[in-house]
């Protein structure tokens, strides 16, 4: 039985839609993305996610959430991809509350309330220099100390590291050998260096320095020391499937769009529209988005089903849509010619979000070699 | 088949190594490193550099003697073009040594030649490019600026689009329409036009690199001297495609590829995966030989075009040039993709800021990144200017298949 019905998956789908539209203008987008003394995107914006009960939409009704599964932080995602928002949602509401959620204590878990009501923003920051994709690359470590512990590592450029409120930080306790654990820890943390820089899309973040950071027990999600590895699998699976989806929904956008150009560019006397070259490449581009979009809700259902194969079906989904990805973004600029290469043009934006959905929490190359070692 | 060759000539081991030097003492050292990170050059950098190139006569080597070339061999050229980019200096800019000279001492009067010649040898002039417009894109022919004769001038009014560096430019040559009835490729005229005239208004335009290098450029009653027409009035079009084959050969810049080739290399080696380079990946190794071998599919179909373009009063086929630039600018954007699938392992981050000279923050991920995305970014334009590669496949259907 899922959490949602059709009727409520369809409401909150249109919800969305129907206010991203009147508010998140493309205007709107360029004026956060380039404030020079903003956070590089929209606190009120925040704010209203927060009202419109999408922030909680995944989250247990206990911490004040809707108690939807993926799906529905599914078509949170979408949205985010159709209207190209810079707000801090994967971090936040997918990987950082999946974290919480999963390994938490009872006392960490009231910690998901604050995020429902959109009072904590989070960056989960994983993957270190030296280890590209690998998820089991970990050389941070967490000396014991006292009561608490000292982290020392680093973290590579994770969005919005350099503006949440906290950053949770795997770890390895006590050596290089040890068990995995996550940490949540206050950005201001002393000892935390971050180096911001802006990625492809215009988001920003920040790679992250840890030296001598000292936090206490408390910062360690969960209690035992047992190695979580197979847990911050699940969340970036699950973080996977949350950037397949916010592909799916900049997919359909920007292949509405070119399609709606086509039919107003008039060149050797008649429309783009109607040579039929141009048309099978908007049909390839339309197919694509349908393969994509449809591998992705098998992904979301397989996990809402605790499907066995749910795994697999995530990999999957991330390896073909990062292809689509590639394929749409680069044709919704070549049919718009000079105008698509514009930075007037919201096509390049989406151009560029496609791209880094491509390759956040790992590339459709690395997940296909993950299925293929599962083969082997 | 198999008929023209470019001889294989070891004595240009000698000239290599000329250029080699040259460039090792000559390139200044601030235009090398800026190179190095892909931070953009100013004009006057540029200026430098390529003044002492122009002093030896090696912007235009590959122009016929008698036009004040060296009268290179389609070899030379490409060991010239191999060289520069191995020693890390910046491409030639093509609008002044590929477009406008070859057009001017081809069809241009002998006034003409004494006027604009030595400013593209010596590299004292720069040029734009006055192609596109709003409405003539793809269909380039349906150019609506119009030149309207008036005494000993033409009347200039209406709008170009996409020029690259209009805004550094001392010359523009432009299509104009001087004749409305009939055919629309019968009415159009070559013009030379002084960018420095009054009345002519030049607007950046900023590319989703979010840089500033191509412009809109507007006329409102722009009076150009009758003397500025190249060949006759009305037979414009055979010289726009005549300079088009030449454009098109020169979008595939090898010098270009090799570099993002290099790139790619010396990033798989610096990036680790799980503690290992990726450079030991077999995947990856795969990979980069694929490039390697459509690379030299390239260079082949290049060296061709090279070899009919230095017979006598030869010059690149519409044909010829059209499958060069199909094969040469797809490789130019899978190997800037390839680029990016590894820096996708830093987060794809494009600090636009360090594209820019006196830029003094810190760079995060590799030196190169910031030049390596931009170029990811502007060179998805490559299967666009020049005839996008749709455009290219009508050329070849059309001409080639009979079709």
């Amino acid at each position: 039985m899922p959490a949602f019905s059709s009727e409520e998956r369809q409401l909150l789908n249109d919800s969305l839609r129907d206010l991203l539209a009147d508010k998140y203008t493309f205007e709107h987008f360029k004026k956060l993305a380039r404030a020079e003394d903003g956070d590089g995107f929209g606190r009120a914006d925040w704010a209203t996610y927060a009202e419109m009960g999408w922030l909680g939409v995944s989250l247990p009704e206990s911490a004040g959430g809707a108690g939807g599964g993926a799906t529905e932080l599914g078509i949170v995602m979408a949205g985010a991809g159709r209207f190209l928002l810079l707000e801090p949602l994967l971090g936040t509401i997918v990987l950082g509350a999946s974290a919480i959620e999963r390994i938490g204590t009872p006392d960490q878990q009231k910690l998901l309330g604050d995020i429902a009501e959109g009072k904590l923003t989070l960056a989960f920051c994983h993957y270190e220099p030296d280890g590209g994709y690998a998820r089991n690359f970990v050389r941070t470590i967490a000396r014991r100390d006292g009561d608490g512990y000292v982290i020392d590592g680093a973290k590579a450029h994770t969005i919005s590291a350099h503006t949440v409120d906290a950053l949770i930080i795997s770890a390895r306790i006590g050596s290089d050998k040890g068990p995995v654990a996550l940490f949540l820890v206050p950005r201001t943390s002393a000892g935390i260096k971050l180096s911001p820089a802006p990625a492809l899309d215009g988001r920003r973040g920040a790679a992250v320095t840890l030296t001598s950071v000292h936090v206490p027990a408390s910062a360690k999600l969960g209690t035992n020391d047992t190695d979580q590895m197979d847990a911050i699998g699940e969340i970036l699976d699950r973080g996977a499937i949350a950037v397949c989806a916010e592909a799916v929904g900049a997919m359909a956008a920007v292949t509405q769009i070119t399609v709606d150009y086509l039919k107003t560019r008039k060149q050797f006397g008649q429309l783009l529209s109607q040579f039929q070259v141009l048309q099978h490449r908007l049909v390839d581009m339309s197919v694509t988005t349908e393969e994509a979009r449809a591998l992705v809700h098998a992904a979301l259902q397989a996990i809402d089903d605790n499907d066995p194969q749910a795994r697999k079906a995530v990999w999957k989904a991330k390896v073909k849509t990062a292809q689509c990805a590639r394929f749409v973004g680069g044709q919704a600029i070549q049919l718009h010619g000079g105008m698509g290469m514009t930075d007037e043009l919201v096509v390049g934006h989406y151009y560029k979000r496609l791209a880094l959905c491509e390759t956040l929490l790992g590339d459709g190359e690395w997940y296909l070699k993950q299925l293929a070692a599962e083969v082997a | 088949m198999f008929i023209r060759s470019v001889e294989r000539d070891t004595s240009l081991d000698a000239f290599r190594a000329e250029v080699r030097d040259f460039c090792e003492r000559e390139l200044p050292p601030e235009v090398r490193r800026k190179q190095a990170l892909g931070q953009h050059l100013e004009r006057h950098e540029y200026d430098t550099w390529l003044k002492r190139l122009g002093a030896k006569g090696w912007i235009t080597g590959k122009w016929p003697k008698e036009h004040g070339g060296l009268g290179w061999s389609p070899a030379q050229t490409l060991a010239f073009n191999e060289e520069l980019g191995r020693a890390g200096a910046p491409p030639l800019v093509p609008f002044g040594v590929n477009m406008a000279g070859p057009v001017i001492y081809t069809f241009g009067t002998e006034e003409q030649k004494r006027t604009y010649l030595p400013g593209i040898i010596r590299n004292d002039t720069w040029w734009c490019q006055g192609y596109s417009e709003p409405g003539a894109g793809s269909d380039l022919a349906a150019l609506k600026t119009k030149a309207v004769r008036d005494g000993d001038h033409y009347l200039v009014n209406g709008q170009k689009i996409w020029t690259s560096l209009a805004h550094w430019a001392d010359w523009m040559f432009c299509l104009v329409r001087t004749d409305d009835g009939g055919k629309k490729q019968e009415g159009i005229s070559f013009l030379l036009i002084d960018m420095k005239t009054p009345d002519i208004t030049v607007r950046p335009i900023i590319a989703i690199t979010m840089s500033h290098h191509l412009n809109e450029v507007f006329f409102d009653d722009v009076r150009v001297p009758v003397e500025n027409l190249i060949g006759q009035e009305g037979k414009g079009w055979t010289y726009a495609k005549f300079l088009l084959a030449n454009e098109r050969v020169g979008n595939v810049e090898i010098s270009r590829l090799e570099h993002a080739f290099d790139a790619l290399n010396r990033l798989l080696a610096e990036t680790r995966e799980g503690g290992t380079p990726l450079a030991d990946d077999p995947l990856w190794r795969r990979k980069v030989a694929e490039h390697e071998v459509n690379l030299a599919a390239v260079k082949a179909l290049m060296a061709d075009q090279l070899a009919a373009t230095a017979e006598e009063g030869g010059a690149p086929t519409l044909m010829g040039a059209a499958a060069l630039k199909l094969r040469g600018t797809e490789l130019q954007q899978a190997l800037h993709q390839s680029v990016m699938d590894v820096l996708g392992r830093y987060g794809q981050i494009y600090q636009t800021d360090a594209l820019h000279s006196g830029w003094n923050g810190e760079l995060v991920g590799p030196a190169e990144t910031t030049g390596l995305v931009y170029e990811h970014l502007y060179r998805r334009a490559a299967t666009i200017y020049g005839g996008s590669s749709e455009v290219q496949k009508n050329i070849i259907a059309k001409g080639a298949l009979g079709l």
